[in-house]
């Protein structure tokens, strides 16, 4: 294991750690919710990040996988019964299938063209989720509940293991996903994001490159969307809707696309100001509306990237002030 | 010997005072404790296209709380009603009604949210088991299909199933009587308009066997233009047209289709026709429409109706809705059984409630019925009529007896699954 790994791995282990001992801090419920939320949509949005900030393929259409995922694991719950886990690994590699042949397709293209594409895709999902009545529930979304049987003695009925489950799933998404981006094939990744006719005359297979983020994307993404289905005992037509896709890339704006837990901030603000907003506001579009104008005209990049640019920019500074002091690394 | 005196006296007035003081510093804490405030948790849609529903929900609701608290509250707790926007999305539906639970402390759930979102927080429902009054879903499985049947899950809202039942028994007399026998439907193209026109037109065809239907257009929900839906139907050339648009969709297909002149080409069934908000929305509202009640003051025409319609647009400044009469309808619920139970616990509401019948301005006969079998309203108002372009729009309503709505519903049932 080298250096970078065990200290990712460190990193995810006191952060599952620090939200295992939250349900001892507090017994608010809401809190635990709130973390759940963000497992989902942090999961989706840092997949979509894959794609964008790591890929430079800006997709409109991710919450495909995400209404997929939620889809996937409700149905085969209803119907078929599979331990959580296996229902959990089936619906995953059946994302991955289906990214497989959209993506075979879209990342053949490039900028608003892939945009509007993989957008078309998700719009045919959400077709066939509102035609597809009777397995999906149509408009009306998958009802009756979602069974959670108990498996390995753990009860996901129960809500504070439901919270460590999903915090669990969150952890270790991310430190697959931060493995992925940290290894050759993320470094190939950006290589292609930056110049692609470079990288094909240095050898590497552009398309393949890209179908692989594409496939790795939208299994993440239909992981969120099972905590997502986990949550509300549900799936519903607007998991797979195009506001889908916009939430999260509002989210990866909001956040940051440089930094790897950027979404993942974002996807916490975001969260905070539309449960604060909403309780106390009628009108929180209005105040969403403007944070957003804030972001993209005020800072110009998302919340992360500018702590870290910030950080930088200090540290640039001061070493420019003590050049010698920089240079013995005092 | 004075001071033996003083101290004596002091000794008493000291007890007494202490007493006194005691008492009336514990009364309010005494009286608070009888009285806590019962938090009731409402999340509805109060932004977005449907935002006015909503709101008239909320706006109804307020109302009733108010009446109630005047005349002592439930079971003697004052209500607080706690409404939160849940945009109409069903994932922020469950979350906001978890929130409303959870972090307000509210011990019941009005649920005035529309189906989808309804579906999300009957699964709240489920795993919290609060008891839960859902106030706006009309699709009919949410209480027939006993796979999603809750104990402490109840509809106090009209149906699908019912609403069709006796719009197709008003059609088909008219088209006996008229010899209308080519028919076409016009229909938002998602589960309500699907399942509600194939309904009707059941219906209808089984009261009048002679009925075809020559062509059937499926536009949108939330379509903004139906030049393409109006020139299929007027091509068509059908006798007459049903339609279960609503809203917005529904006063957009009106101003439009009136300027091609359909509706003196074929006469015209709307089932969501005669709500105020549809009513006063379209510019020239064609006479002869026919329609379903949705909310009317003058149906039924009852003083008791029309007092409360009168106090609703004094209080507000507009008519209400048809989701104002169902969520004024469960508070009424709400207070009733809470008398009968002589207590706000979750699960004695539940058991009062099933079978409860109570006095109402919106019931057929007086009187609304919380059905024990599947925990659902009947005995509502329903009927149709012709509309005319003001007040009070549709001056007469036909409507057919509940006992057949039931002999037809239990078919229906039985036809689903549902029994």
């Amino acid at each position: 294991m080298n250096t970078s790994l065990r200290k990712d791995f460190a990193f995810a282990l006191a952060g599952f750690l620090a939200l295992a001992l939250l349900p001892a801090l507090t017994s608010s419920t809401a809190l635990l919710d709130f973390v759940i939320r963000c497992a989902a949509l942090g999961l989706f949005a840092t997949s979509l990040n894959l794609l964008v900030g790591y890929g430079g393929m800006v997709s409109f259409g991710h919450g495909l996988f995400f209404g997929l995922g939620a889809y996937s694991f409700g149905i085969i719950m209803q119907r078929l019964g599979m331990p959580i886990p296996l229902a959990i690994l089936v619906t995953v590699i059946f994302s991955g299938l289906v990214a497989l042949v959209v993506g075979a397709i879209c990342v053949r293209l490039t900028e608003i063209y892939f945009a509007f594409v993989t957008l078309a895709f998700q719009m045919l999902v959400h077709s066939l989720i509102i035609a597809l009545s009777q397995f999906t529930g149509g408009d009306q979304g998958l009802r009756g509940g979602i069974p959670r049987p108990t498996f390995f003695g753990i009860n996901l009925a129960d809500h504070s293991q439901l919270y460590l489950f999903c915090a669990g799933l969150l952890v270790i998404g991310l430190l697959l996903m931060r493995h992925i981006v940290s290894s050759p094939f993320g470094y190939t990744l950006r290589m292609v994001r930056d110049n692609a006719k470079r990288a094909g005359f240095l050898g590497i297979n552009v398309y393949r490159t890209r179908l692989t983020a594409f496939v790795l994307a939208g299994m993440f993404a239909s992981l969120g969307g099972v905590v997502m289905s986990l949550f509300v005992s549900g799936a519903y037509p607007e998991f797979a809707f195009w506001t889908m896709s916009g939430e999260a890339v509002f989210i990866v704006m909001l956040g940051g696309t440089a930094a790897f837990l950027g979404p993942l901030v974002g996807t916490v603000v975001l969260l905070l100001l539309n449960d604060y907003v909403t309780r106390i506001a009628e009108h929180h579009g209005l105040v969403l509306g403007l944070v957003i104008l804030f972001v993209a005209l005020g800072l110009r990049k998302g919340l992360l990237d500018y702590v870290m640019d910030w950080r930088a920019a200090r540290r640039i500074r001061a070493e420019e002030a003590h050049p010698v002091s920089a240079l013995k690394g005092d | 010997m004075s001071r033996k005196k003083l101290s004596a006296i002091s000794r008493r007035s000291f007890l007494k005072a202490g007493a006194a003081v005691a008492g009336t510093v514990s009364m309010p804490w005494v009286a608070s404790a009888q009285a806590k405030t019962i938090k009731i948790g409402f999340p509805t849609i109060l932004s977005g296209r449907v935002a006015q529903l909503g709101n008239s929900s909320r706006n109804s609701a307020m109302m009733e709380v108010e009446k109630i608290n005047a005349a002592g509250g439930l079971a003697g707790r004052p209500i607080e009603l706690i409404a939160r926007d849940t945009k109409g999305q069903p994932q922020e539906a469950a979350r906001v009604a978890r929130e409303l639970i959870n972090t307000d402390g509210c011990e019941l759930l009005i649920d005035a949210e529309a189906s989808t979102g309804a579906f999300a927080v009957h699964e709240v429902a489920r795993d919290l088991g609060i008891l839960c009054m859902h106030t706006n879903s009309e699709t009919s499985s949410l209480s027939a299909d006993p796979k999603l049947r809750l104990p402490n899950a109840f509809r106090c809202a009209r149906q699908g199933v019912h609403d069709s039942v006796i719009g197709g028994i008003y059609a088909a007399e008219i088209a006996n009587a008229k010899n209308l026998t080519r028919w076409a439907t016009c229909s938002p193209d998602y589960a309500y308009g699907r399942d509600t026109t194939a309904e009707f037109v059941g219906y209808l065809k089984r009261f009048a066997p002679k009925v075809e239907i020559i062509t059937e257009v499926w536009p949108k929900i939330f379509q903004p233009d139906y030049t393409e839906a109006i020139t299929k139907l007027i091509q068509a050339k059908p006798q007459a047209l049903y339609s279960c648009l609503w809203g917005g969709d529904l006063t957009s297909f009106i101003d439009q289709a009136s300027i091609y002149a359909l509706f003196s080409q074929m006469q015209f069934y709307a089932v969501n026709m005669a709500d105020y908000t549809a009513l006063t929305a379209v510019k020239n509202l064609p006479p002869g429409i026919h329609s379903g009640n949705r909310y009317i003051k003058t149906f039924p025409a009852t003083p008791a109706n029309a007092t409360w319609g009168d106090a609703y647009r004094a209080k507000y400044g507009e008519y209400p809705t048809n989701w104002s009469w169902q969520n004024a309808l469960c508070l009424n619920f709400l207070s009733e059984a809470a008398k009968k139970a002589n207590s706000t616990d979750g699960k004695k509401l539940a058991e009062v409630l099933r079978g409860l019948k109570i006095n109402s301005p919106f019931g057929a006969d007086g009187t609304v019925t919380m059905r024990a079998e599947d925990q659902t309203i009947v005995g509502y108002a329903i009927g149709w009529g012709t509309t005319i372009p003001k007040e009070p729009y549709v001056p007469e309503m036909k409507t057919s007896p509940w006992a057949k709505v039931f002999e037809l519903e239990a078919e229906w049932k039985k036809q689903k699954g549902y029994a």
